[in-house]
């Protein structure tokens, strides 16, 4: 008998027969239901400013700009202010090879230990702070990790409000192999529970919210 | 991992250690003040937790359905399930993927899991380096040690230990003993291991049963450069851990992290679906989800049920008397604290750790903070029952609660005995305390006593009635 045929059959003299399928979903969803019970509201009524608020309260800094068009003076600003060159990551993603990056020198490489990368998130959610990013052909993953100074661009009219609005958009769509909710910079409270950055993953995580419909 | 039978041994070199005592309080103390804040500053914490405990209890139920529902889609997004029946059969599974791989070095996410299956002994037997990649556990490796707390497996080891343990095993080593040069020391050794390691192993928080994808929560993102980087990504996961969709995940998530730490979401909050894709930038060839009972289908059918609530968040250990005075290596099981005096006995055995239940005060601080409402004082009063049932409590402790009983059954002999007994116990109080008691050396040798009353509650509740006719 193998290990399979062994558990179940273990669980099933344990629990006895079976609801159906259709009961047992059910059954699930009338779980969640009403969501709003019980989860925390939001940080403030509109969705840009509740993310903002979530998200500089984890440590992420964020610099609000109007229009897509306006990305590459924002990221100088951001690698100046940091003391960085203008080299730096970029996500192979058409949106960002389209803008003008004059002065700037993105690559698509990335280095074990590059110093900066920049990519776009999918989604953000207003209760948490959290950027998302799914992984694909435009988006390597160790590009959220490797870098010390993470910089995500998000665009306003992606935003939602909880976490059980992103939930609902991913089971709507093919499921991505790795699905990453980002809240924050990396960090540990490994030595004696103090806080320090950029234990593995990035030190810095910068936003560059896009006001602009995409 | 099994629990050694002198539990009450270690527990005295715990509490003989001053270092220690330090080093817990720190950690445990910041912890409880966290969680008291993160749950003060959400209102809907208590409909949350019914919910939790809800979901839990509805996965439990239907176990065997999501089983199949999680086998069935991570199948279909590509990855090779495994069942073990236990430890043994879990850690054969492991170490067959990597030595069919040819794999050299491993790197490792801190998982409960592993540990509770010896998945670090079994790799070492099979001649793979191990490398552990959450900082913690990088620290405890490096001492040659086990956990000794869920959430910070290192929180028994002060800076300072850390700072020699860096100094002796890093190179070059820490620049300096302040926690971020020596954080920023071990991103540097450890950044070299996840880039060239054959394969990665996590555990699993979440294995979400509509999407077949596995989720792993991080506060440092050392999961994701374990699990992206190398060829072969396994994850080894407690057949407990499944919950509907994503969207139960979150609720559970909701609970999980400000209990743990007092945040509100980790930093890095994973779903797995599967190997690379076509087209895909990076990502593992191939991932294998090995599903592990251990002991779980068991506990279905018994008192324990409740316990497969657990959702790992290390509160009741935060919150237990006894854990912030021994530490979690006196418990000498993988889980320690009250969720693993209620573990251990099903882990291995209740003859071997049948001090855990007993060690408990019932102060029921630890049912208070959990998230999914397990009755945890009730859970290790079960256990003790079966103790004493099953013959294992000693002989002198089983005589002397027999004579109680015995006298216990006749009110008038009961009364007669404590107006006896009273005065008596009273010669040996010193102040308000009794610190040595002839016939109760087992409780006093741990602890002191308090004196006792001259007269007995009956007597006194007795001439207070005379007294108000």
């Amino acid at each position: 008998m193998t290990a399979r045929t062994r558990i179940l059959s273990a669980i099933r003299t344990a629990l006895g027969p079976g609801k159906p399928p259709a009961q047992i979903a059910a059954e699930a969803a009338a779980l969640l239901d009403p969501a709003d019970i019980a989860r925390p509201r939001l940080a403030a009524p509109s969705l840009p400013d509740a993310f903002a608020q979530k998200a500089t309260a984890l440590g992420t800094s964020i610099d609000r700009v109007a229009s897509l068009a306006d990305v590459p003076r924002a990221m100088a600003r951001y690698l100046d202010a940091h003391g960085l060159p203008p080299r730096f990551a970029m996500q192979p993603a058409p949106d960002l090879a389209a803008l003008d990056w004059q002065g700037l020198a993105p690559h698509p490489g990335l280095a074990p230990d590059e110093p900066a990368a920049l990519g776009l998130a999918l989604h953000g959610i207003a209760e948490s702070g959290s950027l998302v990013i799914h992984s694909g052909p435009e988006n390597p993953i160790l590009m959220a990790f490797l870098p010390l100074h993470h910089v995500v661009l998000l665009r306003e009219a992606t935003l939602l409000p909880y976490l059980e609005d992103y939930a609902a958009r991913l089971s709507a769509e093919t499921v991505p192999r790795n699905a990453i909710l980002i809240t924050g910079p990396s960090g540990t409270t490994d030595i004696e529970g103090s806080y320090v950055r950029g234990a593995h993953g990035p030190g810095f995580l910068h936003v560059i919210l896009i006001a602009e419909p995409g | 991992m099994s629990a050694l039978p002198d539990f009450k041994n270690r527990a005295r070199a715990a509490l003989a250690d001053p270092v220690l005592k330090v080093a817990i309080d720190r950690t445990t103390g910041n912890a409880e003040r966290k969680r008291a804040a993160a749950v003060a500053a959400f209102p809907e914490f208590e409909a949350a937790r019914a919910r939790g405990k809800a979901i839990k209890d509805h996965v439990t139920a239907h176990i065997d359905h999501y089983l199949e529902q999680f086998e069935r889609n991570a199948t279909a997004r590509g990855a090779q399930v495994h069942w073990a029946a236990d430890d043994a059969e879990a850690r054969a599974i492991v170490t067959r993927i990597c030595l069919a791989a040819d794999a050299k070095l491993v790197t490792r996410a801190k998982s409960m899991l592993g540990e509770e299956i010896g998945l670090p002994h079994a790799l070492a037997d099979a001649g793979i380096e191990r490398v552990e990649t959450d900082l913690a556990e990088h620290i405890i490796q490096l001492a040659g040690e086990a956990p000794s707390h869920i959430i910070w497996p290192a929180m028994h080891r002060t800076r300072e230990q850390v700072a020699e343990l860096f100094k002796a095993g890093h190179q070059p080593p820490p620049a300096a003993e302040d926690p971020a040069t020596m954080v920023q020391s071990a991103r540097r050794v450890l950044r070299q291991k996840f880039l060239s390691a054959d394969i990665g192993i996590s555990g699993a928080n979440f294995l979400v049963a509509d999407t077949g994808a596995t989720c792993t929560v991080t506060n440092e993102g050392n999961a994701e450069l374990t699990t992206t980087p190398p060829r072969i990504h396994i994850v080894t996961a407690g057949i407990e851990k499944l919950v509907p969709s994503t969207a139960h995940a979150f609720a559970l998530l909701r609970l999980l992290v400000r209990s743990a730490t007092g945040g509100e979401m980790t930093q890095y909050t994973t779903f797995h679906a599967g190997p690379r894709r076509p087209g895909d930038a990076d990502g593992p060839e191939e991932m294998h989800i090995v599903l592990v009972d251990n002991g779980r289908s068991r506990m279905l059918a018994n008192e324990f049920r409740e316990m497969l609530r657990c959702i790992r968040c290390g509160a009741c250990m935060n919150h237990c008397v006894v854990y912030r005075q021994i530490g979690g290596h006196a418990y000498g099981g993988t889980y320690p604290g009250p969720m693993g005096s209620v573990l251990t006995p099903v882990l291995d055995g209740l003859a071997a750790s049948r001090d855990l239940p007993n060690a408990c005060t019932m102060n029921g601080r630890c049912a208070e903070v959990c998230p999914v409402g397990i009755p945890l004082p009730t859970l290790l009063r079960a256990w003790r029952r079966r103790s004493w049932r099953e013959g294992l409590e000693p002989g002198s402790l089983r005589a002397g609660i027999g004579i109680w009983a015995q006298l216990a059954r006749r009110p008038r002999l009961y009364r007669l005995a404590t107006r006896i007994g009273l005065p008596l116990m009273r010669l040996f109080g010193k102040g308000g305390w009794i610190a040595r008691l002839p016939l109760a050396g087992g409780w006093t040798a741990h602890r002191d006593l308090p004196r006792p009353a001259a007269r007995s509650f009956m007597d006194q509740y007795r001439a207070r009635q005379k007294g108000r006719k």
